[in-house]
């Protein structure tokens, strides 16, 4: 997959591979947390610690539904977005996102990569580790989705910075 | 007649200042830690990165001191981003 920016304020992601797609198309339900109490824990994490007991609840209040609003609408960016996903059955698609969809990708992007890092509870060594492992558990499998959603923050991130700098 | 003289003290509170603090994450990439403190507090891209450093290999980074009605707009601003930020008292 090749990803770039277009000069009609947008970014060409192009070859994907139909794997890449595939992946691609599981961001949104990656973001779906299930309930699962440690990926909302990041998601929401607390702002401070338990001396500022009135602010955190006006935090639980009044902002973590603003954070939550913020995360969906981003989700439902991408997931229409992903509906123009060109899909030739074993063939290289190309997909267009506009610029202005840019911050809801890599939010989007960053909410995936925190579930899974929570839901299977990776360790800061095990992220930070770029060997192949020598067989494929689904573990692995699934830190190899979390630096494959990591790689194409990394260039939407180059793709926004030349214009921004 | 006499006349009274009224002194009136103004006194200024400044109020406690109050840290934004970052905290280390394996997950969050650091190229968009780096953008994200560009993009919250106007930081240059060279200074971005040294508190982006300073998270990675310290653990956290103060990235903003001041009133608390602004630290607070901060933080929520950082906890949009994902960033794991927390609010704490400034040591005078």
């Amino acid at each position: 997959m090749l990803i770039r920016r277009l000069k009609e304020n947008s970014i060409e992601l192009t070859e994907i591979e139909p794997i890449e797609a595939e992946l691609l198309r599981k961001v949104p339900s990656v973001c779906d947390t299930g309930g699962d109490s440690r990926s909302e824990a990041r998601l929401f994490s607390n702002p401070a610690d338990t001396s500022e007991r009135q602010f955190l609840n006006d935090w639980n209040e009044y902002v973590r539904p603003e954070l939550r609003h913020l995360f969906l609408s981003a989700k439902k960016t991408v997931e229409e977005d992903l509906e123009k996903l060109s899909d030739h059955s074993g063939h290289l698609s190309r997909l267009i996102v506009p610029r202005a969809h840019a911050d809801a990708w890599l939010n989007t992007l960053n909410q995936a990569r925190l579930i899974l890092a929570s839901k299977f509870d990776f360790t800061d060594a095990e992220l930070s580790m770029h060997d192949v492992p020598k067989s494929f558990s689904r573990r692995d499998l699934v830190l190899l989705q979390i630096n494959f959603y990591a790689a194409i923050q990394e260039r939407i991130i180059d793709a926004i910075e030349v214009e921004e700098e | 007649m006499a006349e009274t003289v009224v002194e009136t003290k103004v006194e200024v509170s400044l109020g406690t200042p109050w840290n934004v603090v970052v905290h280390n994450d394996p997950v969050n990439l650091m190229s968009y830690v780096t953008m994200v403190f560009q993009r919250v507090f106007g930081f240059s891209k060279e200074k971005a990165q040294q508190h982006m450093l300073e998270v990675h290999y310290k653990g956290r980074s103060i990235v903003w001191t001041g009133s608390r009605e602004r630290a607070e707009f901060y933080l929520q601003q950082l906890h949009g981003y994902l960033l794991l930020a927390t609010l704490e008292k400034a040591e005078c």
